[in-house]
């Protein structure tokens, strides 16, 4: 029997001076934005084939950051607690770095912005906030929290927000009418860790601090599934981009299990889940590949696997001397980026197999 | 639920936890853990930054959030703004050695506590090296029917009693005794200004088993004072014949299932029967751990010492119950 073909043969890589903590990609995929936990920001930029250290260590860290949906700007926030903006020209121009604006939250370590639109939603303390790229300010409303906000999630189309805390799981639509529609509030058991919305279909799901999964069907208006029985506090969830035969699939990842969820019928017990059990420590993030079913995972042991449509290991590749934090597929769905708790990012272009980039709705057979 | 983790102790990040009435020295001692020269890397949990005068990226502040799991089970109370803010802060473990966490003066000092027992990431990545009270003799009696204060008192494994130099030797002692009827097991330490060697107050490892109980010898032989009538309280159970380990066992799970929000530490060196081996004993409400530890020294007195720190506490129906796991 032939080998199978490798999916990653070459890569690039670079280094930090600390842990890498989030990993970016521009929406066309030119740049590349680079954080760490001593609040370093590397940009690449492809197409001028250069980088920019937008900042250096300041023992201060960087957690989350993000492009524009139209790549005008580059957020950052973190340990210092304000509003870091960069608004970008065309490739090989220098970024303009805006004035840092302060927030009075403590540690900031969530905010996402909104697809196809300019709203950048920041987890502030109890309180999410939107900053207006199209003006330049933020927004007057705020979606108030019984407790920290723990994540955000947009959906695909930009019109809702999603906030978990302790207690509770809001969902906002902010961007919908004047008087806007109150908050679609429901109170959870134990604190929501992890929000994220299916790219089609509106499912909504939320990983929990008590080692259970929520999940809505669409519209969120009717009663959510709820699976237990993970092994650690479900952290990291990623959706499919291609449609299922019912809903797309889902990845889930708790300590250092990965699960696949299959939605087979409408029942309450209408999903299967497909425990995928390599990694040897905790997961630290999962991607499906842009319009593929190759699921990367990230871990803490030094791995990142690739797994197919099936759960099946397709290639593993390895840190060697540190575990992985993060990963970012590019919009091309052709190179990977990953960053390690020791500063090393790296970057591979991945030759996704062409059964993955069929929808499992289009007769997958007999397999 | 036991303390341990499958991680070994070596390889996490030990945490003290600063408690301490308000006003009691906390900053003062906290701006004198940041500056010292003791060699190591000190990381800082505040709960309100303009305190402390340092400027230094390693002091981060976190608000007070009680998580509530399983139904409000108290065992079960941690604190959700540590539990996120520590997973932040275990991104850049390499820039120290040691984690301080100091409380508000009106804080639950348990909930800190058992978030490094219960929360799988911290268990994992930390373990609570000890709980440090600071306590003002010059003020602490006004403010000792304070649940707080006693609380505070009754979780400490080092209790330093701060502001010697405004208090004579008699209201000292006075002060000495009431906090040891509440907490016979902490150590005592007087310090000027919040001035302790650094070395009595980081790096005590109060919660391994080995160290369980370092029972003041004079306690349990001293005739108490009772003029003070608290709430919260301890009794210290000594038993010459050797205990069963069984019956132990069922009178502990039952003893905690019924009284476990009252109960706040217990501490004990068991001497078993048929067994060469010390068994050692602690618990933080109803997190019990207890495993045998090392012999019995030849010279050493063969006999069982056990502490219970809690509110309210029913002396007679303990000692009984006690009495009864005699083997």
């Amino acid at each position: 029997m032939a080998a199978p073909a490798a999916l990653v043969s070459e890569r690039l890589c670079g280094q930090l001076q600390q842990s890498i903590t989030a990993l970016n990609w521009s929406p066309k995929g030119d740049f590349l934005a680079i954080a760490s936990a001593g609040g370093e920001l590397l940009l690449l930029d492809f197409r001028a084939g250069c980088e920019e250290l937008l900042r250096g260590d300041r023992d201060s860290s960087l957690d989350a950051i993000g492009f524009s949906a139209d790549g005008q700007f580059l957020m950052a926030v973190g340990q210092a607690g304000g509003l870091l903006l960069w608004e970008l020209g065309e490739t090989g121009v220098r970024p303009l770095a805006r004035e840092p604006i302060p927030l009075g939250a403590g540690w900031l370590d969530a905010a996402t912005w909104q697809p196809q639109g300019l709203l950048l939603a920041v987890a502030a303390g109890r309180q999410v906030r939107l900053w207006d790229g199209a003006v330049r300010q933020w927004h007057p409303e705020t979606l108030d929290l019984p407790g920290t906000v723990q994540a955000l999630a947009w959906s695909q189309d930009g019109l809702q927000l999603a906030a978990s805390c302790h207690g509770e799981v809001a969902l906002w639509q902010p961007t919908v009418a004047t008087p806007a529609e109150p908050p679609l509030r429901t109170a959870i058991d134990s604190a929501g860790l992890a929000l994220s919305f299916a790219p089609s279909g509106h499912l909504l799901a939320c990983g929990l601090m008590d080692r259970s999964l929520l999940l809505w069907p669409k519209g969120c208006r009717s009663k959510p599934w709820h699976f237990s029985g993970f092994p650690a506090k479900v952290r990291h969830l990623a959706w499919c981009d291609l449609p299922g035969r019912l809903a797309p699939l889902l990845a889930a990842a708790a300590g250092d299990t990965l699960v696949h969820w299959t939605q087979v019928n409408h029942s309450s017990k209408g999903w299967q889940p497909e425990p995928l059990l390599w990694h040897q420590q905790r997961i630290e993030a999962v991607a499906f590949a842009p319009g593929s079913t190759l699921l990367a995972s990230a871990a803490a042991d030094g791995t990142v696997g690739l797994w197919d449509r099936r759960g099946r290991l397709l290639q593993s590749l390895e840190a060697e001397d540190q575990g992985f934090t993060t990963l970012a597929w590019r919009p091309d769905g052709v190179h990977l980026a990953a960053g390690g708790d020791r500063g090393r990012w790296w970057l591979w272009p991945v030759a996704i197999p062409v059964r993955e980039r069929r929808p499992s709705s289009s007769g997958s057979g007999f397999q | 639920m036991v303390f341990s983790s499958p991680v070994p102790a070596a390889q996490r990040l030990p945490v003290t936890v600063l408690t301490g009435y308000l006003g009691a020295g906390k900053t003062t001692l906290l701006n004198r853990i940041l500056t010292h020269e003791h060699g190591l890397k000190v990381a800082v949990i505040v709960n309100e930054f303009g305190e402390v005068g340092i400027d230094n990226q390693l002091v981060v502040e976190a608000d007070e959030e009680i998580f509530e799991m399983n139904n409000g089970c108290i065992c079960c109370t941690v604190r959700g703004d540590l539990i996120r803010i520590i997973g932040n802060l275990m991104k850049r473990r390499d820039r120290f050695d040691h984690l301080v966490i100091e409380t508000t003066g009106l804080a639950d000092p348990a909930p800190v506590i058992q978030t490094f027992f219960v929360d799988e990431d911290l268990r994992d990545q930390l373990r609570l090296d000890a709980v440090v009270t600071l306590v003002d003799l010059k003020h602490v009696a006004q403010h000792w029917d304070a649940e707080e204060v006693q609380e505070q008192l009754a979780f400490a494994d080092v209790l330093v009693l701060n502001k010697v130099d405004l208090v004579n030797d008699v209201e000292r002692q006075a002060i000495e005794r009431r906090v040891r009827a509440i907490n016979p097991v902490a150590r005592l330490l007087t310090s000027q200004n919040a001035e302790v060697p650094i070395q009595e107050l980081l790096g005590v490892e109060a919660f391994e088993l080995e160290r369980a109980l370092s029972l003041d010898p004079g306690f349990l032989t001293e005739d108490h004072d009772h003029e003070h009538d608290d709430a919260v309280g301890s009794l210290a159970l000594v038993e010459e014949r050797p205990m069963d380990l069984e019956k132990l066992g069922c009178w502990l799970s039952d003893l905690v299932a019924e009284q476990g929000p009252d109960l706040f530490r217990m501490k004990g060196i068991i001497q078993l029967q048929g067994e060469d081996r010390r068994y050692v004993f602690q618990a933080v409400h109803m997190l019990l751990d207890g495993d045998f530890d090392r012999l019995w020294k030849p010279v050493e007195r063969r006999r069982t010492e056990f502490v219970i720190i809690g509110r309210n506490l029913d002396q007679e129906a303990l000692r009984a119950g006690f009495a009864a796991c005699v083997a």
